[in-house]
């Protein structure tokens, strides 16, 4: 309706008065809306086909069960329950919880530090840094996971090597205690400069004259950072947050890589899309892996809307 | 002087007028009081994290010129002889344990990256066009599920997909993995918010009072104004197929399909157990070709996606 009113010329639009010009106005709406529609089809014929549509299917599927004899049968919830019992597959979802729970917050750390240091530009060659820093998201994780096993190898690596120079004997980093750690990181290798640059570029939004009022005020640099800087990037940190625990939530590539390098460790439900894809692919479960997958989506969806309640609650403040 | 030479002149001098434009941006370090070596301490940490994250990097590169027994045997970060480079590189284009050949790998990656990518690319332009500037029955409750699309990535439908592939036949086939690569929520939503700040409305109701139709709108007007976001897009969801790693590790069973990811892993499974097969120097120099294109790609294109990652954190 808005759009109408700024355009008083228009040849469809005249001051709504009689209702043979509400009748006109209303046939351009639908024109409009008629080619917006023609704009996201094809977006949202895909979206179906590839999202919707085997999601639901997933669905039906997790309702029921095949057996060797006796065939395939609706089974209603034995799948859903024998996830939610399953010791394993939880043990799975607190492992990557713990996982991110740690990585996040000190990746984000460490990616804002060195945002803020690019954008008040107190350190020498920052533009060669920040192209540094970022090399690591081009390289695909499958690539990135052989490479650090490399270099963590339990016998041959290069970083082994270092712990054994500086008098920590037969240390191996990709043991049982350290296997997250380890992936942790890697993590932290493969994402912090991805974050620093979206980091960077909403502290470079941040107005400058706020800043130099602060400045002349004598406001010493770190209040400037904390009290000035951060809460106004907040909703940056905000979807970073989010996107991440997306990723870690669905932890799989470097484990099954690691698991290459140091047999034994990762096991076949280490995490939840390692034990997803265990038992609908390599075991031919596939109800109950469809199952699981649906629980992991709803565990997933569950702590995003957590955290969106959560920011949404900081902004009544 | 030449058309091209006058084009790069050109070009230089907007870059060199965008560095000044930056450096008067930014307050001098001066004016924040820092203490005396505070400028030297903070580069010092700069460099220690631009040693680590250059480490593996490094590491490849060197021990690409490698033997197996040298890559385990000699110091990691420095060269060995023989020098190798060429023998393996060579051993790229050779099927060598049965797993599949490298440079096969690699051409499907492109061909998938390409394809999804460009899919993806239009699909998100014409979609967040479509959504921000153009209101229609139902528009928000599909925006509302592509959102929540966000929140449901191709790992977790990769084993959905594969139990509806198996019933419409594409297991192995190169559609169940293009396909998949083209519906990318992220990119239609970054599209959504770019329309939003850079196409004003007024714009295209002038254009649409001259009497040009929605297509020409788009076409002539709204298009060229998208380039820097569609570019991030694009950047986007090419590095996303490139990268991908569990939906063609299902979908594929033939090696001929295998993108570089799924062989690379499937290499790193059989290089301790392949015996005279010397894998390991083909795992390290394979690692470095998937992502030389890579970087230079983003380097390329740096200036397209800087601002468009953010947009995502903005606007609503």
């Amino acid at each position: 309706m808005s759009e109408t009113a700024l355009r008083p010329s228009a040849p469809a639009v005249t001051p709504p008065s009689t209702p043979g010009k509400r009748r006109r106005r209303s046939a351009y709406a639908r024109r409009q809306g008629r080619a917006g529609l023609a704009f996201v089809t094809p977006f949202m014929i895909i979206f179906t086909l590839i999202m919707i549509a085997p999601l639901g299917y997933a669905v039906y599927q997790s309702l029921y069960t095949t057996k060797l004899i006796g065939g395939t049968s609706f089974s209603g919830f034995a799948n859903y329950s024998t996830v939610l019992q399953s010791g394993d597959f939880w043990d799975g979802v607190i492992r990557v919880i713990i996982f991110g729970g740690i990585q996040i917050p000190v990746m984000l750390a460490i990616a804002f530090f060195f945002a803020t240091i690019f954008d008040l530009g107190v350190a020498r060659w920052g533009p060669l840094f920040r192209a540094v820093y970022f090399i690591p998201f081009a390289v695909p994780i499958v690539v990135s996971s052989v490479m650090w096993g490399f270099l963590l190898d339990p016998a041959y690596g290069p970083f082994n090597h270092l712990m054994n120079a500086i008098g920590f004997h037969n240390f191996n980093w990709l043991s049982g205690n350290l296997m997250i750690p380890s992936i942790i990181i890697i993590a932290i290798w493969e994402w912090t400069g991805y974050n620093c640059i979206i980091l960077y570029t909403a502290l470079k939004s941040v107005p400058r004259d706020v800043i130099e009022a602060a400045i002349l005020d004598d406001t010493p640099l770190w209040r400037i950072i904390v009290r000035i800087k951060l809460p106004m990037v907040r909703p940056a940190i905000i979807m970073l947050v989010f996107i991440n625990t997306i990723g870690a939530m669905q932890l799989f590539i470097e484990p099954t890589i690691l698991n290459n390098y140091q047999a034994g460790v990762v096991t076949n439900t280490w995490t939840p899309v390692i034990d997803i894809y265990s038992t609908a692919i390599s075991n031919g479960q596939y109800q109950l892996g469809a199952a699981m997958a649906v629980v992991l989506a709803v565990i997933i969806v569950a702590i995003s809307v957590a955290s969106l309640g959560f920011r949404g609650r900081r902004r009544e403040q | 002087m030449s058309a091209a030479a006058m084009n790069s002149q050109t070009r230089r001098e907007r870059r060199r007028r965008e560095r000044l434009v930056e450096r008067d941006a930014a307050i001098p370090v001066e004016l924040y009081g820092l203490k005396r070596g505070t400028v030297t301490a903070l580069t010092t940490c700069c460099v220690l994290f631009a040693l680590f994250t250059l480490a593996p990097v490094v590491w490849v590169i060197i021990n690409s010129t490698k033997t197996q027994s040298n890559i385990f045997g000699s110091f990691g970060f420095w060269f060995a002889s023989p020098f190798e480079f060429f023998h393996t590189f060579a051993n790229l284009f050779r099927d060598i344990d049965g797993d599949g050949t490298y440079a096969n790998w690699f051409l499907n990656t492109v061909l998938y990256s390409l394809s999804g990518g460009i899919g993806a690319t239009v699909l998100a332009v014409l979609g967040g066009y479509g959504f921000a500037r153009f209101e229609f029955r139902g528009s928000k409750a599909f925006f509302a599920i592509i959102i929540a699309g966000l929140l449901v990535p191709i790992t977790l439908v990769a084993v959905p997909l594969y139990l509806a592939y198996a019933k419409v036949h594409l297991i192995n086939s190169v559609w169940g993995m293009i396909l998949p690569s083209m519906v990318v929520p992220v990119g239609l939503y970054l599209m959504r918010t770019y329309v939003e700040l850079s196409i004003p409305r007024e714009l295209i109701d002038a254009a649409r009072i001259d009497g040009a139709s929605e297509l020409r709108i788009f076409l002539r007007i709204a298009l060229p104004l998208m380039v820097p976001g569609l570019m991030t897009v694009l950047l986007l969801s090419v590095a996303g197929t490139w990268n991908n790693y569990i939906l063609p590790l299902i979908i594929f069973s033939n090696n001929q399909l295998f993108p570089v990811t799924v062989g690379m892993g499937l290499w790193s499974q059989h290089a301790g157990n392949s015996g005279d097969a010397n894998l390991y120097p083909l795992l390290v120099l394979g690692g470095l070709v998937t992502i030389v294109p890579m970087i230079a790609l983003f380097a390329l294109l740096q200036r397209y996606w800087r601002g468009g990652l953010l947009l995502g954190s903005v606007a609503n």
